[in-house]
């Protein structure tokens, strides 16, 4: 054969053309006609409705079930969806895993599921069989508590794995920043692990694998009379109807740029997401200027800015690029890839520059086209891919797109024009309210601290919590608080302090508080008698917003606010307030069984404090004592009531002498939202207290 | 002209009713030795333009690894008539996007073009044959990007070493022994003359496969390759063309005894002047001597290699290597089939029992690695959390005496059987992917034809040949097994 081709190539001239002028480019011949087959589109009788795109090239079918729900707030079973779909295929009313697994290997097929579909791709003669294991696992799932719990175990691991995955923890950080309080912002942890059962994945299962509002995407060597027998055979006992969808929370920006660092040791690279959410839906016009726009910025060709820029000219990186990821449920912009450590910060100045720079400037009569024509030359390649034209044909439906959107695709873009870009970067792209995510080595984190808008560094862990760096406490508890108790009452022992408590019999304290939401200043009384009766009451303008009391002799209680109305304390509340009794309550912990325990020393607004967690029953609490003075200058605390987490956070300053007492006369608090800031007015002891004014 | 066309005809004689599309091409030889295959199809309106060089990391010396590699960053960076980071912009701006992959044995660009571009396209890649262009700015900024692709690629990545670490304990007294990205040491260390050598010895035609599969006509292409790579000068002439662009006159004539004068740039190969012509003539008929690794003096794996490696990572895992022999070694047939017994699938005997049944490893796979030379049977496991790696050596072994003393089941056969079928069929689907695969085929077996007869190769293995060849090659006493343990436990 090779002898063959030998003699052939000598019978060729040498040189069939003579001269040729190498530096002459070609120039292009005449553009091929690009069609877009139109997909065929029909509903079943259940209500699934069934896309169509024929394509005989191979002889091999693809059949794509995708369930009409959207996404839902998860909660403290954060990843049920992923789980659920992951064990799908864990046997059915017929098949154990097992032999589920043998017979899809045995034809040769691909069978996969997740949260929202089930997959199936084998070749043609195998269909009849493809579907029955399809439509098995999807009306028959059992969900066997043995996978149920192996498939447990198994996130187990994948959670302590994602530790040494920097991409991984980049997304979940990226995840939490952008979508506060939306599915997208749920990220499964240990702990919303734990809470996942059967239960929960078999109600998942009921109610989102439902033909209602479902897609049945049909791709290959099939026609339509196959599909609709098919269908008919293997779907028509599909039951369910949709679950009852929440309104997604809209998008909100952060408050000028974070940082947001996660630290992973060792690394040699920093992976950088500079990331922020859009409000934009795939059926907005600006979309297809959004990804132009995009393209020239860190999109698709590699003649990008940021590939240009980071890469070609500067050499900080293999890639550096952007995107612009936009759905019904939720949309985002990022930009960033992996750089060395010593260029972390000037990569990230670079990629805020080009941010900035197209919101500034026009682009180029050669960006536009370079990028335009790469689109283009892109959606003509991803019609070589049948499952495209299908893809399209679920996009215009389930995003409300005109039914030509694809057909004039091209000369859509075609028009967007220089100027259009810069109108689009104005109003989606910013380089004030992004979420600045670094995931890297220790070394790297303060150089970040230019680029946050309040010079403070978010420290996350690998799941997007927020981690504190501490260090292991020089004293014991005890030591803590018997120094923070000899401060307050100005003793030096026990004794001394003994003598001096047992002469205070009541104390009433009087406070000025502000908030910004509110005209006008509040007035606050807290009174205390012993040995543990306490009252407090908020009133401005006349009126009471909130009255509390709790009698320790009949350790009765309740509260009253202009909200809520009058409430009881629950048993727990009346357990914790008889915990925190008299008037420096830390007295009794030693003694009262309280659950307290010194976790170390951290530095908070630039001083090093004791961190003290303290659990009553109800809730958790941190008091911070300076590391110095022991004088305590804050508290955060977090009760949990029903999955619902409330965070109260207080500061404490100014600490003065009252009758042989130090009390801080400053101090702040802030729950939900909402941030007070106290004076204290007077602060009289063993003042004669009238308790009917709480009663 | 008919009889030029050389199309296989052997696919599909055995298994009628095998599911797999035959592929339709047109094969020759240039003068100058570029192999020419073409592949005409008309479903899409794109085409795909790749030349295979048949050089990779095994063909660089000891002291300058990563060379490969290397170079193919470089031979982005343009050429006389394309300026620096003009290349991607030329593909990109007509619609087209382009890249090119390293391995231990070649090098492989590509454009994927629309069809009306395929002239551009056959000249870009005529242009980075003949005379690339790099600058010191290129180089080193192609340094850097590179030493951030291994950053990128390995060192961050956990587990990402253990391919290197296998290698270099696998392949004594063999280039195998390094990977192709090489060691960032050896480029920081490279000099001019290693890249011109580099390139005048192994981006020449001879060396070189064009594969060019889609929407084209044929006798439209034939002709634009003629244009464009047919004028490459042959044999050891394409470097006196090389010198001809960069040298002075006067070295020129130092090294050639002819003036530049007698040559023009457009018509190199006809020259003015009887001297000029006879120092052309010799050089054409002076091919070029492409050095190749000697195989024979791979040294055999003797003995069981055991090693702990401490890495940023969380659970430990186990990776364990046997040799195979080469791709072309026909009981590589045999060793894909089991390992697919081993690990093709959901239902595979390793998924079954390590991840699913014992629950002791979070993932667990084999896979059979081939190159040109030799090849490697790799087992690997990350272990499930607080499991031994002990107890998944245990299972592992237990599932390689299995098959070593058991014939697989005849249901066990006919599912890879099966899947290998499916995969066939799919592996058709593009355009670039046939391209690929026919270069491929050409350059490892010696044919194009392969990519047609591939399949029935595998139907014809026996449950016997895959018994026999596990006996053979999962050779206990003759192995390497890699602990790969968290950075925190190193000390203790």
């Amino acid at each position: 054969m090779k002898k063959y081709i030998l003699s052939i190539a000598l019978v060729l001239p040498a040189v069939l053309f003579g001269q040729l002028d190498r530096s002459v480019r070609p120039t292009a011949a005449k553009a091929p006609v690009i069609n877009i087959k139109d997909s065929e589109v029909f509903e079943l009788e259940n209500g699934l409705t069934v896309i169509l795109s024929e394509n005989h090239k191979l002889p091999k079918v693809t059949f794509n079930l995708v369930m009409g729900a959207k996404p839902n707030l998860e909660g403290n079973q954060a990843g049920l969806s992923e789980l659920a779909g992951s064990l799908i295929m864990s046997g059915t009313l017929k098949k154990s895993k097992d032999e589920l697994d043998r017979e899809v290997d045995y034809i040769g097929a691909r069978l996969s599921a997740d949260k929202n579909s089930i997959y199936l791709s084998c070749l043609t003669k195998h269909i009849d069989k493809g579907l029955t294991l399809m439509s098995d696992i999807l009306i028959n799932a059992t969900f066997p508590q043995s996978e149920v719990d192996r498939i447990i175990k198994q996130n187990e691991s994948s959670l302590l794995s994602l530790q040494s995955d920097a991409d991984g923890m980049a997304k979940n950080s990226q995840s939490i920043a952008n979508f506060p309080g939306h599915p997208f912002g749920e990220i499964m942890t240990d702990a919303t692990l734990a809470n996942i059962n059967r239960e929960s994945i078999v109600s998942y299962y009921q109610q989102t694998f439902v033909p209602e509002g479902a897609y049945l995407v049909v791709v290959g060597d099939i026609t339509k009379e196959e599909v609709q027998s098919n269908a008919l055979k293997h779907f028509s006992s599909w039951s369910g109807s949709k679950a009852t969808q929440v309104d997604l929370a809209p998008i909100s920006f952060t408050n000028g740029n974070r940082v947001l660092f996660v630290k992973k040791p060792g690394a040699v690279q920093s992976v950088i997401k500079i990331t922020y959410p859009m409000d934009i839906s795939p059926n907005n016009e600006d979309y297809l200027k959004l990804k132009v726009l995009n393209g020239v910025l860190g999109g698709g060709a590699f003649g990008n800015r940021l590939m240009q820029n980071l890469r070609e000219d500067k050499a900080y990186t293999y890639g550096c690029r952007s995107g612009v990821r936009v759905s019904e449920d939720g949309s985002w912009f990022v930009a960033g890839g992996n750089f060395r450590n010593e260029v972390t910060d000037s990569a990230i100045y670079e990629i805020l520059s080009e941010l900035k720079k197209i919101t500034t400037e026009l682009v180029t009569d050669e960006e536009i086209n370079l990028t335009k024509s790469s689109m283009a030359g892109s959606f003509a390649r991803s019609l070589e891919q049948p499952s495209t034209v299908a893809s399209f044909a679920l996009s215009i439906i389930k995003n409300d797109l005109p039914t030509d959107y694809y057909q004039t695709y091209l000369q859509k873009l075609e028009a967007v024009s220089k100027e259009d870009l810069l109108e689009i970067a104005k109003k989606y792209f910013t380089t004030e309210k992004c979420n600045i995510i670094v995931v890297g080595n220790q070394e790297i984190a303060d150089k970040l601290l230019v680029f946050d808008n309040d010079g403070k560094i978010e420290k996350l862990d690998a799941f997007g919590n927020e981690v504190k760096d501490i260090l292991p406490a020089d004293i014991s508890k005890e030591e803590l608080i018997s120094g923070y108790i000899n401060a307050i009452s100005m003793t030096s022992s026990k004794k001394a302090l003994d003598k001096k408590i047992k002469k205070i019999k009541s104390m009433q304290q009087e406070e000025e508080l502000t908030m910004e939401q509110i005209p006008f200043p509040l007035k606050s009384t807290k009174v205390w008698v012993s040995p543990n009766i306490q009252g407090e009451k908020t009133e401005g303008q006349g009126m009471v917003f909130q009255r509390s009391f709790f009698d320790g002799e009949t350790a009765t209680g309740y509260s009253v606010s202009m909200q809520t109305g009058e409430k009881e304390m629950t048993e727990k509340e009346i357990k914790a307030k008889q915990l925190f009794c008299g008037l420096i309550p830390e007295i009794n912990y030693a003694t009262n069984g309280i659950k307290y325990e010194l976790l170390g020393i951290e530095m908070k607004d630039g001083q090093s404090v004791y961190v003290l967690k303290i659990e009553d029953g109800t809730s958790e609490t941190y008091d911070y004592f300076d590391k110095y003075t022991f004088y305590k200058t804050g508290s955060l605390s977090i009760i949990t009531i029903e999955d619902e987490t409330q965070e109260t956070s207080s500061t404490y300053s100014d600490y003065e002498e009252n009758d042989g007492f130090m009390f801080p006369m400053t101090f702040s608090l802030s729950a939900g939202g909402a941030n007070f800031t106290g004076k204290v007015t007077s602060i009289t002891l063993n003042a004669k207290v009238d308790l009917s004014l709480f009663k | 002209m008919r009889k030029l066309f050389i199309t296989s005809v052997l696919a599909g004689l055995t298994f009628s009713s095998i599911a797999q599309r035959e592929i339709e091409y047109v094969e020759y030889e240039l003068d100058n030795g570029i192999h020419v295959i073409l592949h005409e199809e008309h479903a899409t309106p794109i085409v795909a333009v790749s030349v295979l060089y048949h050089v990779g990391s095994k063909n660089e010396k000891p002291g300058r690894t990563g060379f490969a590699h290397f170079f193919e960053h470089l031979l982005f960076e343009g050429s006389t008539n394309i300026g620096r980071g003009e290349y991607s912009e030329l593909v990109e701006k007509n619609g087209g996007t382009l890249n090119a992959n390293t391995s231990h044995d070649r090098t492989f660009y590509y454009e994927l073009l629309p069809s009306n571009q395929l002239e551009l396209g056959i000249w870009l890649e005529s242009e980075r044959m003949l005379h690339a262009k790099v600058d010191n700015e290129g180089i080193e900024t192609q340094r850097s990007v590179v030493k951030e692709e291994k950053r990128q690629r390995i060192d961050n990545q956990p587990y990402a070493t253990f391919i290197g670490e296998m290698f270099k304990r696998m392949f004594n007294n063999h280039p195998y022994h390094w990977q192709p990205i090489g060691s960032m040491e050896h480029l920081d260390a490279a000099e001019e003359s290693d890249y011109v050598n580099f390139y005048r010895t192994f981006y020449v035609p001879q060396n070189a496969t064009l594969s060019i599969a889609g929407d084209i006509n044929i006798a439209q292409t034939r002709s634009w390759i003629a244009k464009y790579f047919g004028s490459i000068p042959k044999g050891q002439a394409i470097n006196m063309f090389r010198d001809y662009e960069l040298m002075a006159n006067i070295d020129f004539y130092n090294t050639y005894g002819v003036d530049k004068g007698a040559f023009i740039v457009n018509d190199f190969t006809h020259p003015k002047g009887k001297k000029a012509n006879s120092v052309l003539k010799s050089l054409e008929s002076k091919s070029i001597d492409i050095p190749r690794p000697e195989k024979a003096k791979m040294a055999e794996l003797t003995g069981v290699t055991k090693d702990i490696i401490y890495d940023n990572i969380q659970l430990p895992g186990l990776f364990m290597a046997y040799r195979f022999p080469e791709q072309t070694n026909e009981d590589m047939y045999a060793l894909e089939i089991m390992n697919d017994v081993l690990s093709g699938g959901t239902s595979s005997r390793i998924n079954k029992s390590l991840v699913e049944k014992k629950q002791i490893a979070q993932f667990a796979f084999s896979f059979a690695y081939g190159l040109e030379d030799a090849g490697m049977g790799i087992f690997a496991a990350i272990a499930a959390k607080d499991e031994s790696l002990d107890d998944i050596q245990t299972e592992f072994d237990a599932q390689i005496e299995l098959i070593k003393k058991e014939l697989i089941s005849q249901e066990e056969f006919e599912k890879v059987q099966n899947q290998y079928e499916n995969n066939f069929v799919s592996s058709t689907s593009t355009v670039a992917g046939i391209a690929e695969n026919l270069a491929n085929s050409h350059i490892y077996f010696g044919n194009a034809s392969y990519a047609n007869t591939e399949l029935s190769k595998y139907m014809s293995v026996t449950r016997e040949d895959i018994q026999r060849v596990a006996i053979k090659y999962l050779t206990q006493d003759a192995r390497i097994i890699l602990h790969y343990l968290p950075k925190e436990e190193e000390g203790k």
